[in-house]
């Protein structure tokens, strides 16, 4: 009988500790499905600083990656970014406040990445599967989905009190229906030009929400840490 | 009314003419496209015809784009006809109408209604476009594009890649360029672009030019004995990617999906014997087979788990396992790589199921790594995998004996050298070497144990025919011994380089000694065989020019070779190596032969030294000392010699003898010099050394010459004196003949007045006497005219002689004491013409002599001066005198009798040379020559019985006078 006593209390732990797990995951859960991702507390310059570092990367990557795109289309593909395409996600970043703004950055990154994903596919069938560009473009894909999340963290962290719409507030910018190789290529140079337009904004708009917000808010700390 | 009539009579026509031919226009006309390949398909019923005509035309600009007769048979099962037409230009670019009549022979029915296929170029559809897009075609082929413009745009450029295309006109909107001939086009396609007006891109299309797949080379095998493998290879490139357009292949109807890019292999898990493969893309599809039984095409799969069952010092096994057990009933061939780090080597084995083998010749204490592959050994296809390497290590065995070498610092001291035993001789770690000193005379031995890092032991060499041993160990045990005889006979003067110098080569040491050259991997040496080289020889080695505990290196060449490549890692550029050829026997060593050598020669490290130069008159000995032997660097050449000008050499000698060391520069004018000799070699010149040298004048040999000169002057004057003193008579007869005295009749009065004469330009003096002769005039005096008008104007006109006044007086004796000698050259040279004068002689050309002229120069500048001129008035044939001792006096004063007992006119007898006396610079006033008369051609000759004679006795005139007379 002792035996079984004694085996019957580690049971009875390990039920305890995987319950306490349990209503952490679902708490964790809960807290990612509403916000979209996991969030961990950090300063508000910090957190910014991260994403305007990160920012300033895939911008200088999407330069590249511009070039490197107009140099797989084959000739006179300079000109093809010059044509005009409909439903491609429009580089500008609208908003009065820094919520509003930050949130319409957060919605253009969302914008742009089933864009980039269809650009993908459609290179994946014109180049050699060595072909640089398609790393690039996959690069390019991943880390916009994380500035997203990022984007979303400092929104939250900021802003804890208003929502994020699931929807992208500047409308949706759906992938084209399906198009010939050559609407492709054009499709693809518009999609990057405004990619870039979008990141180099991006990184202007992050270092005056760094400058605005986060000095405001450390003064607001300030304030109330006096009473 | 009459209009319908005229209706009626036309309809009446038409059926009258249709109906004439018999033949029914198609009814039902239908078209159908198929755009992907630019297809057009008419059907037509009711036609009951074979040949049709069929014309189409662009319906909106109604040019013929088909006018053809063709012959199409009714399809039985609908009752129809059909043609199908490919059109060259994409069916989007413009509408097309078409219309079909029937035809038998010349027979033709109506034409049927026209039909139109609408283009994408209507006004409904107002975007622009571009057609065909996205077509793949085969290289070399020829393509129409067609760009439909935008509504309300103007077209503006076609372009091909690159390039501006010419366009045609389609229709209103479209426009059209044929490209031909195409070549491939890149991964992502040709893009063909079409702008407007404004040059900006309205629309597009992409080509995809390549080719057919081609493979090549299948080939099947098997691993496993079960399976199937097959390879080939790509072929050339399609230039065709992406999902749809790359290439697919099959094996026996099975999708090989793991052949793409460059991996082009495929499997099937049975062995089928027959396989064909079939690789396609959109532009078509290529087969390719092959056959093959089972066991001809076994490529075994690499051996397992490689073990290694017994290892020894010299050998060891190794086993494996098959993955697949066929291959354990199967006869194999199998290759055993082993790899130490001396070498890599490979071993070939067979046998039944093999998968064990002996590796023999191994070296002791050695890592091994070993890998096994393996082929069948019947129907042999190819080798299969290697296996994964396998490590063991040999055991450990005892040394080989060391290889020693006795080299001798003098007579009695030397060394007993052995070289570090290698990776292979010591078989294992070596502990330590021992030495045994053996004496045959005291009958002992000495034992010494030495630790490994040590390489030689010093002997004191008293009993000569001594042995010494040496051994190493190791923990496997002690090594054979190693035995060298220290020779019974030593040199005596040249010990300390050598080990023994032979008795049939006392001095080989310098003389026998040959040069090596160095040919790229060492230094090639042969010889002569010898008889007593029983044990081989023995060549070493060190460097010349080292003094003291040199590194000695050797090797040792067997009895039977003659020649040897003497190699080191430790040779050195510029250095010089002696090499010293023994024959080994039991008794001795025996030097047989040396050489010496450069590895690589060099220019000298240094300049030679102590050069000095030495100055030999004109000469210049140069002298120096030889390179020492460590700053040679190179067999030295010789030397140069240059004379160094600034930075410029100029080479004076090239001296090709390396021992002479001395040069001499000859003839060189006085100044300085600097010389640079430099030693060369092979490899080139040194820097050189530079000495400097000044000429000075060679002060005794200037003296000397000077001394000789005089010498020879003195004794030439001696003679000529002598000569001149023994024939005296003869000289004065034929200078100074005798003169009869003229006899004068009578007393000649004295007239008072003076007769001017003005000189001629050229200094002559012409005077013509009267027939009747002027007794009157005993004597002409020449006055200069300042003289009478006590200016000097005339005095300093130059160009004009001065004008003479000559006074017909006698000149009293004694006033020529008081003129100066050269006041006598114009009187001088008028005596002639005074004597004349007497003897009715006219003389018409008395050149005025260069000792007289000089000071006529001299004076007529200098108004004093002209009353010596003065003073000098004419006196013939009167001896010259000195002037007065005041220069001041006037004219009158000269005319005051002379004082003095010189006697009056004496012809030929006053004449004097001009005494140096008479003028500071004697020199310039030296009169050589001597008045003569023209027509006698002799001497003037002053008479001697004078007093005046001896007033001068010191005066070269009178000395000279005294000579010719014979007086002392």
């Amino acid at each position: 009988m002792s035996g079984h006593v004694k085996n019957m209390c580690p049971q009875l732990t390990i039920s305890q500790a995987a319950r306490t797990l349990l209503s952490l995951l679902l708490v964790a859960a809960i807290d990612s499905v509403s916000a979209g991702v996991v969030c961990r507390k950090q300063p508000c310059g910090s957190s910014l600083q991260r994403s305007l570092k990160l920012t300033k990367l895939i911008h200088k990557e999407s330069v590249d990656l511009l070039k490197t795109y107009k140099l797989s289309q084959g000739d006179m593909s300079e000109l093809f970014c010059q044509m005009s395409i409909n439903n491609v996600p429009d580089p500008n970043i609208s908003g009065l406040d820094p919520s509003e703004r930050m949130l319409s950055i957060y919605s253009h990154c969302k914008a742009f990445l089933p864009h980039l994903k269809r650009v993908t596919e459609q290179q994946t069938d014109l180049q050699p599967p060595s072909s640089s560009l398609l790393s690039k473009l996959s690069t390019a894909h991943n880390r916009t989905n994380g500035l997203a999340n990022q984007i979303n963290c400092i929104y939250q962290t900021l802003f804890p009190n208003l929502p994020i719409p699931p929807e992208p507030v500047d409308g949706p910018t759906s992938v084209p229906p399906s198009q010939n190789v050559f609407q492709q290529k054009v499709y693809g140079c518009v999609v990057l030009k405004r990619f870039k337009e979008f990141l180099s904004r991006v990184t202007r708009e992050l270092r005056t929400l760094k400058s605005q917000v986060c000095t405001r808010r450390t003064t607001f700390a300030d304030t109330n840490a006096l009473f | 009314m009459p209009s319908l009539f005229f209706c009626i009579l036309l309809l009446g026509l038409g059926v009258t003419e249709s109906q004439a031919s018999g033949l029914a226009p198609p009814q039902q006309v239908r078209l159908d496209a198929d755009k992907e390949t630019q297809t057009l398909s008419v059907t037509w019923e009711d036609g009951h015809a074979s040949t049709f005509d069929v014309e189409i035309l662009r319906t909106e600009l109604m040019e013929m784009v088909l006018n053809e007769t063709v012959g199409v048979t009714e399809d039985q099962s609908t009752g129809k006809h059909q043609w199908n037409w490919t059109s060259p230009v994409p069916l989007e670019c413009t509408s097309l109408s078409v219309k079909v009549r029937s035809r038998d022979g010349q027979d033709v029915s109506e034409w049927s209604s026209q039909q139109i296929l609408p283009g994408l170029d209507l006004p409904d559809n107002t975007d622009s476009q571009m057609y065909p897009e996205g077509k793949t075609v085969p290289v070399g082929s020829n393509m129409t594009f067609c760009c439909i413009v935008e509504e309300g745009q103007q077209f503006g450029s076609l372009w091909y890649k690159d390039t501006l295309v010419k366009e045609n006109m389609l229709s209103r909107r479209t426009y059209a360029t044929t490209m031909t001939n195409q070549g491939p086009s890149n991964p992502s396609g040709t893009n063909v672009v079409c702008s407007n007006e404004k040059k900006m891109i309205i629309a597009g299309a992409v080509v995809f030019v390549g080719y057919p797949p081609l493979p090549s080379d299948l080939v099947c095998e098997t691993h496993d004995l079960i399976s199937v493998d097959c390879q080939w290879s790509k072929g050339r490139d399609t230039y065709l990617f992406g999902m749809t357009r790359q290439t697919y292949y099959t094996l026996n109807g099975r999708n090989c999906p793991k052949a793409r890019n460059s991996n082009m292999r495929c499997g099937l898990e049975q062995w089928d014997g027959n396989w064909t493969l079939v690789a396609r893309n959109l532009l078509g599809e290529f087969r390719l087979t092959d056959a093959a039984e089972l066991g001809h095409r076994v490529r075994p799969v690499a051996p397992v788990n490689l073990t290694t069952p017994e290892v020894y010092s010299w050998n060891a096994s190794v086993g494996w396992l098959w993955k697949d057990k066929g291959f354990e009933r199967l006869s194999l061939i199998c290759q055993v790589q082993r790899t130490s780090h001396l070498n890599s080597s490979t071993q070939t084995y067979t046998g039944y199921g093999l998968n064990t083998v002996v590796l023999k010749d191994l070296q002791p204490d050695e890592k091994y790594s070993v890998k096994v592959r393996c082929g069948s050994q019947k129907n042999f296809w190819k080798w299969g995998e290697w296996s994964l390497p396998l490590s063991f290590q040999t055991k450990m065995d005892r040394p080989v004996a060391p290889d020693i070498w006795l080299w001798m610092d003098s007579d009695n001291l030397g060394r007993v050298l052995w070289k570090p035993l290698t990776k292979s001789e010591s078989h294992g770690q070596i502990s330590g070497y021992e030495v045994i000193l053996w004496s045959p005379e005291e009958n002992s031995q000495q034992t010494l144990t030495l630790p490994r890092s040590v390489y030689s032991l010093p002997i004191n060499v008293t009993d000569r025919g001594s042995k010494v041993t040496v051994t190493a160990r190791n923990p496997a045990g002690v090594s054979l011994p190693a035995n060298i005889v220290i020779p019974r006979y030593l040199p005596g003067k040249n010990g300390g380089k050598r080990v023994v110098i032979p008795r049939h080569l006392p001095d080989a040491e310098d003389t026998a000694i040959s040069k090596v050259a160095f040919n790229g991997s060492g230094f090639p040496l042969s010889w002569v065989a010898h008889a007593n080289a029983s044990c081989g020889y023995v060549v070493d080695w060190y460097n010349t020019s080292c003094t003291q505990d040199c590194n000695v290196e050797w090797i040792k060449v067997a009895a039977d070779n003659t020649n040897t490549m003497v190699q080191s890692g430790n040779f050195l550029a510029g250095v010089r190596y002696k090499f010293s050829l023994y024959a080994c026997s039991s008794e001795s060593t025996v030097l047989l032969e040396r050489w010496h050598g450069y590895m690589q020669e060099l220019v000298p490290s240094r300049t030679v030294p102590r050069l000095s130069p030495n100055q030999e008159g004109a000469d210049v000995q140069l002298t120096w000392d030889q390179i020492p032997l460590e700053h040679q660097r190179g067999f030295i050449l010789g030397y140069t010699v240059y004379l160094t000008n600034a930075s410029h050499l100029t080479l004076l000698a090239n001296i090709t003898d390396p021992q002479l060391t001395n040069h001499t520069v000859r003839n060189l004018v006085l100044g300085s010099y600097k010389f640079t000799v430099k030693a060369y070699t092979a490899a080139g010149e040194d820097g050189g050394a530079t000495v400097s040298i000044s000429l000075e004048p060679y002060t005794y040999w200037l003296i000397m010459e000077i001394l000789v000169a005089l010498g020879t002057m003195t004794c030439l004057l001696i003679v000529i004196t002598i000569a001149c003193y023994r024939k005296r008579k003869w000289v004065k007869k034929a200078f100074y003949p005798e003169i009869p005295e003229p006899k004068l009749p009578g007393d000649w009065g004295i007239t008072q007045g003076t007769l001017d004469v003005k000189p001629s330009p050229h200094s002559m003096v012409h005077i013509v006497e009267d027939s009747v002769w002027d007794s009157s005039k005993e004597a002409l005096v020449t006055v200069p005219e300042e003289d009478e008008e006590g200016t000097g104007d005339e005095a300093a006109d130059t160009d004009e002689p001065a004008s003479l006044r000559y006074y017909n007086q006698v000149v009293e004796e004694g006033s020529s004491s008081q003129r100066r000698p050269h006041a006598s050259d114009s009187s001088a040279s008028s005596t002639g013409s005074m004597d004349s004068g007497h003897t009715d002689v006219t003389y018409t050309g008395i050149q005025t002599s260069a000792c007289s002229l000089a000071p006529m120069a001299h004076f007529q500048p200098q108004p004093d001066a002209s009353q010596c001129v003065g003073g000098g008035g004419y006196r013939p044939q009167m001896q010259s005198a000195s002037c007065p001792e005041e220069p001041q006096t006037g004219p009158e004063e000269h005319l005051q009798p002379p004082v003095g007992s010189f006697g009056g006119y004496q012809p030929q007898c006053s004449w004097k040379q001009d005494s140096p006396e008479a003028d500071g610079d004697g020199l310039d006033q030296t009169c050589l020559g001597s008045p003569t008369s023209v027509t006698s051609s002799q001497f003037l000759l002053p008479y001697d019985t004078s007093e005046e004679g001896k007033e001068y006795p010191s005066s070269a005139s009178t000395w000279f006078h005294n000579l010719l007379t014979g007086k002392p």
